[in-house]
């Protein structure tokens, strides 16, 4: 199947087309069943996977507007490969434990075009579909914010918009740029990433793309002090619109970092390193701070999501694989737990439609089960050893001491403050007496929901003790990257930074 | 032998899965039995490997799987059994076989005992874990795992609701789990930036080969390894100032406080200061601050437990002296003489808790020591266990605590450190003082419980008999401690004792003794006796500036809470609707309503008037010939 990669992106658009003529009554089945041919089609896609190779695999390439350089241009590597098989996954799980019944067709129909919108962002080799693709991502989840959210879930749903909108044209402006370039220096126009990946800019140009590009992910991420549009996006959306927006959305911001950023500004990336830190300290440790003080639990997970996004953003820039291929595992495990987490909330609101912690108390007496997965994904969020959180988290900082020791002691603290925000939440909701009367008649997780988390719960528990199936492929692609970073950097503090492994496996 | 090393480890997870498969239903004895049998075959295992290696030598590695791969950073699960971990193996499957048993009958009306079973196993496995890796990470995850393990079981009785500090020091069960958690975690990011310090300067985690490039590392990075890993190591075995945890954790059930929180996690630390014993010898300035702070502690703790009145408390507070006492050792550099300690201290506390868990069964849960005396009627057994393990941890002879904390004192004599040994010899003769206060204050004098309606009854039998092996090793532990030696000094550096020192050693021992006795006539004085001389609550002495002052613990938690839990809430709440939503979040919106009010105020323009358009235009025109203008100026 040598096209898999356009059948993986198409194929959920096409079947929510059809989805259209599909009665309502089996819209959800439908909806279900294509999100499971699509998670096992990526699955193949792994297990099809050349785990030797650190470079593009699956490569699609079809001219689309050859006077322009625009192509059909596709392919998936280490880093990108995990990332489309979580957001096929989480699609899949956050539909099935939907408890949505409101235009359920619209809405089983919109998440089958998100998902084509993610999974193309994640395969894209080529800017301009990149970009179509990041765009076309705002659509439906505009709409999934906008008709099914809260009391306040226009403007939520706007803010949102309008925000990473505004961030995508600055990044746009340094995609035209970097086309122009490098048409006046080969006389060809191109927008492929693997063409543009050969172009040396001299260093303040470097900076100045870099800014572009930086402003058009920042905001996805989010990073302080653009993260402001999350916290609405959170508390207004409903269940399904969080879980994807937290496990796989931000990622994307991530991701633009490690697909275009470092290996495009080599030099920029390693003067960017300070800031850089320096802002996901912030991250790490003021919206650790926020999440403690809230008063609805939701919101707790939302602001805990940036700053764990703070972790991700400095294992990026650690400049080293034991730091990137960590970030990138921290991607996954953030992308699994948080959506957990947001399905966790989504239960109790089902139930009692309030989030707010002093509403609660005691639920572990009430509803055991749910306490029980709730406390193991509250320690995978907080790192424990032999969970999905830790390997990643670990890495990250590993990999930044070299780069910095009080920084990375600044940043570790996340281990000290996650565990108080996320504990004060058990303490609240689950311990103590039950002392409203309303929480004594609560039903445990039914099946449905018992059955979408359990597999989660396998996975995190899974790849806390045996990360290795995932973590070596992202590692040989993390390690040829930053070999090839190593060669195109133009100074010598950025050769002098970026360190390479030893073992390091050339891309074919 | 490399079976018998899986089954010593995987054991216990068994016991913990089979426990968790009927977690959430009733009550149901054979739980308890399985998962007593299950820890015993790993107690099995262990005296077995400890044999062999006893007998032929043979240190076993083992290298199970991998775990973290990236760059070149590489970590396996691999174990090894040698005289350390097997030493830790044996005592640590030992005191949680007594204590599962123990919990079958303390814990015999609580509606969740399957679950109690589920987690006291998890977290004997989680503590194999620790003793046995081979690398620094893989007791990492030994070292969380029974931090989890601990919090699940101080907040075992998660249903009590929050008391004020006034009715309960430790406000509450899941607080006080919460807090353990938490001033753990703060040690264990010291503990990971030794790890990454030692991993980028020696390029491995194992502990041979970190210890093998010990010679070309330079002084600063061992320093600042050790400072690290000790700030871990104060974390877990609950050293000041991250010492507040400890006693609060005694809102767990008794068993727990038994196994966990004396006999095993909390020396933890202590383990791993012995364990990376070449490191922190290559380190003197760091070793000898591990000394000067466990003395300090030492003393500290003893001092508080002098007006305790909670029986749990008091022997929290020894456990936290004893814990002082072999930091002491670890830092003077008798790495084994810590170590025999920490055996030593492992059979008596426990044997000690338990015996304090009896108690609180047959008062109900109250804990008071004012409230009871005069029990040793109605309890033989358990004052009999008690008596015993109380003159074991004021070292008289020769029970075991009399050879191990004798061989500590006498260490820093040897040290020339005499200060240390001063406070060591004066704590003796505290921890002799309030070791029998408690005990003649529970089972002698005045008898206080009745007139109060308690009718306490005897422990079952088959809890008391359980309790036998330990009555037993802190009875005999002490004998053989010339044969641990020998077998222990085969991995551990050697510790010898001066000329000189060995002159005066019966006169040292003598001192101590004299200390320690003084300290029990005190006691028995003070609060055995009857009648005319009977103890009689003095509450004038209760209002006294020094009597306050332990009894508030230094004030320490008053301060814990008043400078970081108040002012991180109210920081926290500053930046949330202060900073967060008033400055950052507004700036964004108020962009955003600029553009919209730009657009709506210039809407007026569009009139739908040809000739205002025609003059907006000429308008427009002369901005761009002025622009134009201006920047032909520059060019």
């Amino acid at each position: 199947m040598d096209n898999i990669l356009s059948v993986l992106v198409f194929f959920p658009a096409v079947a929510g087309l059809l989805g259209f003529v599909i009665d309502k009554e089996s819209a959800r089945a439908y909806g279900i069943t294509v999100a499971t041919i699509e998670f096992l089609l990526s699955l193949w896609l792994w297990f099809s996977f050349d785990m030797s190779d650190a470079g593009m695999q699956f490569v699609e390439s079809i001219p689309l507007i050859p006077n322009i350089g625009i192509s059909y241009y596709m392919g998936v590597d280490g880093i990108s490969l995990f990332i489309l098989i979580m957001t096929t996954l989480m699609t899949l799980i956050g539909m099935a434990s939907m408890s949505v019944t409101k235009n359920i067709k619209n809405m089983i129909v919109t998440l089958l075009f998100l998902e084509m919108t993610m999974v193309g962002v994640f395969v894209a080799l080529d800017a301009i579909i990149f970009y179509l693709f990041w765009e076309l991502s705002l659509v439906p989840m505009l709409y999934i914010i906008g008709a099914w959210g809260g009391p306040l879930r226009v403007y939520a749903s706007i803010k949102f918009f309008l925000y990473t909108f505004t961030g995508s044209l600055i990044m746009l402006v340094g995609m035209l740029f970097i086309a122009y370039t490098y048409y006046s220096v080969t006389g060809i126009w191109s927008f492929a990433l693997t063409d543009w990946y050969m172009l040396v800019f001299p260093k303040s140009m470097q900076l100045w793309l870099f800014a572009a590009f930086f402003i058009g992910f920042a905001i996805k991420v989010p990073m302080f002090p653009f993260h402001t549009w999350i916290p609405y996006a959170h508390g207004q959306a409903p269940t399904i619109g969080s879980v994807i927006l937290a496990a796989v959305l931000l990622k994307m911001g991530t991701y633009g970092f490690v697909r275009f950023s470092l290996p495009m500004f080599p030099d920029a990336s390693v003067m960017a390193i300070a800031p850089i830190a320096v802002i996901s300290i912030i991250m790490v440790i003021y919206t650790a701070m926020i999440a403690y003080a809230q008063k609805d639990m939701k919101q707790v997970i939302a602001y805990s999501s940036v700053s764990h996004m703070g972790i991700i953003m400095l294992g990026i820039f650690a400049m080293n694989a034991e730091g990137i291929s960590g970030s990138v595992f921290q991607m996954l495990s953030h992308g699994i737990v948080s959506g957990a987490l947001f399905m966790l909330v989504g239960v109790i609101y089902d139930r009692r439609h309030t989030k707010l912690l002093s509403e609660f108390g005691g639920l572990a007496s009430v509803m055991p089960k749910y306490a029980v997965i709730f406390g193991i994904m509250l320690m995978a969020a907080v790192g424990l050893p032999l969970t999905m959180g830790f390997p990643g988290e670990f890495l990250v900082l590993l990999g930044f001491y070299k780069v910095s020791p009080i920084m990375t002691i600044l940043a570790g603290t996340s281990i000290i403050l996650g565990a108080v925000y996320m504990l004060r939440v058990m303490k609240k909701a689950f311990f103590g007496p039950v002392t409203n009367k309303e929480n004594l008649k609560l039903k445990d997780l039914n099946s449905r929901e018992t059955w979408s988390l359990i597999p989660l719960v396998a996975i995190v528990i899974w790849l806390g003790i045996y990360p290795k199936p995932v973590l070596e492929p992202i590692d040989n692609s993390v390690k040829a990257m930053l070999h090839f970073m190593d060669e195109k950097a133009i100074t010598q503090e950025a050769k002098d930074i970026i360190k390479l492994s030893k073992s390091t496996k050339e891309a074919k | 032998m490399e079976n018998l090393v899986y089954i010593a480890l995987f054991a216990p997870f068994a016991s913990s899965l089979f426990a968790a498969l009927f977690g959430m239903s009733q009550r149901e004895v054979f739980v308890g039995i399985v998962a007593s049998m299950f820890i015993g075959t790993a107690f099995i295992s262990s005296l077995l490997l400890a044999i062999h290696l006893y007998t032929t030598g043979d240190v076993i590695n083992i290298t199970m799987m991998d775990w973290i791969h990236a760059g070149d950073f590489n970590v396996s699960f691999g174990f090894v059994v040698d005289q350390v971990s097997v030493t830790m193996m044996t005592v640590v499957t030992l005191v949680s076989t007594v204590v599962h048993v123990y919990a079958i009958g303390y814990m015999d009306h609580d509606k969740s005992f399957n679950r109690f079973f589920s987690y006291l196993s998890a977290f004997v496995f989680s503590m194999m874990i620790l003793v046995m890796s081979d690398n620094f990470l893989g007791l990492f995850i030994g070292w969380e795992g029974v931090g989890v393990c601990s919090w699940l079981l101080i907040g075992f009785w998660y249903h009590k609701a929050d008391q004020t500090r006034e009715e309960n020091p430790s406000v509450s069960p899941s607080w006080a789990a919460n807090e353990a958690f938490i001033v753990n975690r703060i040690a264990d990011l010291g503990m990971l930036v030794g790890i990454f310090v030692l991993y980028w300067n020696t390029g491995t985690l194992k502990y041979d080969e970190v210890f093998a490039q010990l010679p070309y590392l330079n002084n600063g990075i061992i320093v600042t390894a050790t400072i690290a890993l000790f700030i871990g190591a104060m974390g877990k075995s609950a050293q000041f100032p991250f010492h507040t945890w400890l006693t609060d954790a005694m809102e767990g059930p008794t068993p727990v406080s038994a196994l966990i929180h004396a006999a095993t996690m909390v020396t933890a630390g202590v383990f791993l200061v012995i364990r990376a014993n070449p490191l922190f010898h290559a380190a003197p300035e760091v070793s000898f601050f591990i000394a000067s702070l466990g003395t300090f502690v030492a003393f500290y703790a003893a001092s508080m437990a002098l007006v305790e009145r909670d029986l749990k408390r008091i022997i929290a507070y020894s456990t936290l002296s004893q814990l002082g006492y072999m930091f002491a050792a670890a830092g003077l550099g008798a790495y084994w003489i810590a170590l025999f300690h920490l055996a030593a201290h492992a059979f008596f506390k426990a044997l000690l808790f338990l015996g304090g868990g009896n108690v609180m069964h047959a008062m109900h849960d109250e804990l008071d020591i004012f409230k009871m005396g005069g029990m040793k009627k109605e309890m033989r057994g358990t004052w009999i266990y008690m008596t015993l393990a109380s003159v074991a941890l004021a070292g008289l002879p020769p029970l075991a605590g009399f050879w191990s904390k004798d061989a500590i004192i006498e260490t820093a004599f040897n040290e020339h450190t005499y200060f240390l040994w001063i406070m060591l010899v004066v704590t003796a003769g505290m921890t002799a003082f309030y070791s029998f206060r408690q005990v003649f204050m529970t089972f002698h004098g005045e008898d206080r419980h009745t007139p109060l309606g308690f009718h306490p009854h005897e422990m079952y039998k088959f809890v008391l008999i359980a309790m036998s092996p330990l009555a037993v090793l802190a009875t005999i532990t002490g004998w053989y401690m010339k044969e641990y030696e020998d077998f222990i000094t085969e991995l551990l550096p050697h510790y010898e004792m001066s000329e000189h020192t060995h002159h005066l050693a019966s006169w040292l021992g003598l001192v101590v003794l004299f200390f320690a006795i003084s300290g029990i006539v005190w006691a028995y004085l003070k609060y055995a006796r009857i009648g005319r001389h009977a103890w009689k609550r003095d509450k004038e002495k209760e209002q006294g500036f020094f009597y306050k002052l332990l009894k508030n613990q230094y004030y320490v938690p008053k301060f814990y809470e008043e400078f970081i839990t108040k002012p991180y809430a109210m920081v926290s709440a500053v930046f949330w609707e202060k900073v967060d939503l008033k400055i950052v979040d507004a700036t964004v919106d108020n962009i955003a309503k600029a553009f919209y009010k730009s657009g709506d105020a210039t809407r007026g323009m569009q009139t739908g008037n040809l000739s205002n358009y025609l003059n907006w235009m000429a308008v427009g025109g002369v901005l761009l010939l002025v622009i134009a203008a201006i920047s032909a100026m520059f060019v």
